[in-house]
């Protein structure tokens, strides 16, 4: 069954398929069902075909990329394009817009370099976790990458979407040092001190003469991004693996209170991760062994659970990074702050020295591990996630646990939340809902908890983090400042570098060509 | 967040993945890859002995038979398909991050293993 670009008719869709092959090689654009098939969301929120593609083309270098856009320009064929294209749990390397060809870009491998001395890297887009940490390791490097939890995605795809990871460079956005990008017109540009001919600081300093440019690149559709400088954090001489169980669901403005001055002040010097009772339960055993009721698992079911794993209503992890002494200093204030405010809370620590074997809680090995959480649900399992961004103030971030839990239940999810320590002055939430793929109640069930959500947060003037494709234009409309003044200029700027509309139309709600998806509310 | 699983092909997988490395020229999809390195590298962290995937099997195949690597019979067709096409919660991998040829190579090793 062919799925088509919107516009396009089969014939000049074939013309413009026999032009891609001639450019970058038969062998380079997939149009069988299967190669299609393996482009599919395996998470998604509903039915797949949704967000089919038309075709999947993978070229060999930035030469292969402009002659696609040259050909794409002339037919209006939309491309979509993914680094390692694991974007699990946000539509992975399926496109926003039915019918898009995906742009494949996993061919384009090479790690450019590793700069020991200035601790920096450049890579291209489809280097993996596993592929940059294998290098690192084989070059006994002394710099450290920071991943997220799941290491199948690539370095550049994770960066662009604002991922997170788990150590002082755990903003991996924020560690982008420079960025080579084709526009749509086939023209690379090299951003900050990149345009400066022969430098050797393009990746020392992010902000050049003029507009800092890396961050219209991030969650954006204006290039494509085809290589990036990354700052790289050096071993650290010590790190401790903090984990605090809170018994008191009634703690939990303390909580936030208390972690803020400590993530302000670096004593807490990378991501901490906060959980609440829901999404303490799951590990090691699937949802059907432990509640057979209809709806969420009730509150009562879940600290009766609890209670047998001896958690606490909240968990808070984070691990620390300094020399052994340093450590002392940061636990003591730790300590000290909890015990003042949350007596009740108990603190255990692990220990790791330079030369010492690694340890799991380090979280420094690449793994797939965390996957195995889509199995909780149901089978197929999928998971997808609510993320808003809230101030790590204990009222503030009460008020929005509070919405977030009463809607979960009342959708009949259980809600699973955690909530991310990302930076001093941020909190993302990240409300996770389990489901089985193919259970159309369930899923569109998922779909109105989201968008009543999006109602409730926009209500007190919260914006999301990251979203699953489904979600692209209602996340947009949240941003309703002046007429929606922000979306506009995106769509402006977009209407100016990409005239034709052919990358990644739809993405983060720009450059759409519908109008506002109809689906089932 | 979990502790990690003691993981047996890591003797494998040491010296497996410094081959497989991109460095500088060649891109690893086009370098030839044998089926012991890309289950090493890429089937192995969900299908070894405490594995998700193994687990999840664990739940519907016989006794002794969850690990892929314990199969008695595992038809190479039947894991080139679900390879691209994903089953129950296991990702699918595209034709970019694992050549048809790879594949029908990986399939066929798993099925003579067994
Ligand atoms: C259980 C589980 C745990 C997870 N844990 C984490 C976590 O801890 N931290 C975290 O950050 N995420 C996490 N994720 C989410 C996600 O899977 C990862 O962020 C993953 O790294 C993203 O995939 P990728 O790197 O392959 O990006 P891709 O899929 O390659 O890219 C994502 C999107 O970015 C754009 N893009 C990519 N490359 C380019 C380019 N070169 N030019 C222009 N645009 C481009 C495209 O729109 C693309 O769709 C988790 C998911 C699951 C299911
Ligand atoms: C992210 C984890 C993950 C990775 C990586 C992974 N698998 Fe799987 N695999 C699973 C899970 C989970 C299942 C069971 C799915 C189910 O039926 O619920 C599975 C099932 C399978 C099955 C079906 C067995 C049967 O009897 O039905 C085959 C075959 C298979 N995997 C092969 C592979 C191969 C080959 C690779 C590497 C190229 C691979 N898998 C990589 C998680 C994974």
């Amino acid at each position: 069954m062919s799925v088509l670009p919107p516009g396009l008719t089969q014939e000049t869709f074939d013309q413009a398929l026999a032009e891609f092959r001639a450019a970058i090689g038969p062998q380079w654009v997939f149009t069988s069902d299967a190669d299609r098939a393996s482009y599919l969301d395996p998470f998604d929120i509903g039915d797949q075909d949704d967000h089919a593609s038309s075709a999947a083309l993978a070229p060999s270098g930035v030469e292969d990329c402009r002659k696609i856009l040259e050909i794409a320009n002339r037919y209006r064929v939309p491309l979509w394009p993914i680094s390692m294209g694991k974007n699990l749990a946000y539509g992975t390397a399926a496109p926003e817009m039915r019918g898009s060809v995906i742009l494949d870009l996993k061919r384009m491998n090479r790690i450019l370099e590793i700069d020991e001395e200035m601790g920096t890297a450049v890579v291209e887009p489809g280097v993996s976790f596993f592929d940059f940490k294998a290098e690192l390791d084989r070059r006994q490097s002394g710099l450290w990458m920071s991943g997220p939890s799941h290491s199948w995605g690539s370095v550049i795809g994770n960066a662009l979407e604002h991922g997170v990871g788990y150590t002082p460079y755990g903003q991996h956005a924020e560690t982008i040092c420079g960025m080579e990008v084709m526009l749509a017109d086939g023209s690379l540009v090299r951003t900050g001190l990149g345009a400066v001919e022969g430098t050797r600081e393009w990746q020392a300093y992010r902000w050049p003469f003029g507009p800092g440019l890396d961050g219209m690149f991030t969650q954006s559709n204006f290039g494509i991004v085809t290589k990036m400088g990354l700052c790289l954090m050096p071993e650290p001489e010590g790190m401790a693996g903090v984990s605090i169980r809170i018994p008191d669901r009634g703690d939990f403005r303390a909580l936030i209170d208390t972690l803020r001055p400590l993530r302000m002040t670096d004593v807490i010097n990378a991501p901490y991760t906060i959980a609440n009772g829901w999404r303490q339960i799951t590990g090691g055993r699937v949802r059907s062994e432990v509640w057979d009721g209809p709806g969420a698992i009730s509150r009562e079911r879940m600290e009766e659970l609890l209670a047998e794993r001896g958690q606490g209503w909240w968990s808070v992890i984070f691990n620390l990074f300094d020399s052994p002494a340093g450590l002392d200093l940061r636990l003591e204030k730790i300590r000290q702050a909890f015990s003042q405010n949350i007596p009740g809370a108990t603190i255990e620590v692990r220990r790791w020295e330079q030369g010492q074997p690694k340890e799991s809680w380090m979280r420094q090995d690449v793994s797939l591990a965390p996957l195995g959480v889509v199995d909780w649900g149901g089978n197929p399992g999928g998971h997808s996630d609510f993320g808003p961004i809230v101030a790590p103030l204990g009222d503030r971030a009460e008020e929005v646990y509070a919405i977030i839990e009463r809607r979960f239940l009342e959708y009949g999810k259980d809600p699973w939340i955690g909530m991310f320590g990302i930076s001093s002055r941020a909190l993302i939430f990240v409300a996770d809902m389990f489901y089985t793929r193919t259970d159309a109640e369930e899923t569109e069930r998922c779909r109105r908890l989201f968008r009543q959500l999006c109602a409730d947060m926009t209500g007190i003037g919260i914006g999301l983090y990251r979203t699953h494709l489904r979600f692209m234009d209602d996340a947009v409309a949240m941003h309703g400042w002046g007429d929606h003044a922000l979306p506009k200029l995106n769509n402006r700027i977009k209407a100016a570098l990409d005239p034709n509309g052919i990358l990644a139309p739809g993405k983060q709600g720009i450059g759409s060509w519908n109008d506002k998806e109809e689906e089932g509310q | 967040m979990r502790p990690e699983r003691p993981n047996r092909f890591l003797w494998l997988a040491a010296p497996v993945l410094a081959a497989a490395t991109p460095a500088a020229v060649q891109s690893a999809s086009e370098a030839a890859r044998s089926p012991e390195t890309i289950f090493a590298s890429r089937c192995a962290y969900c299908h070894d002995d405490g594995g998700w995937g193994t687990r999840a099997l664990a739940r519907r195949m016989p006794e002794g038979e969850a690990a892929l690597l314990d199969r008695v019979n595992l038809p190479p067709a039947y894991t080139a398909f679900v390879v691209r096409r994903g089953i129950g919660a296991m990702p699918q991998f595209t034709p970019a991050e694992l050549t048809d040829e790879e594949l029908e190579a990986l399939a066929n090793w798993l099925e003579d293993r067994n």
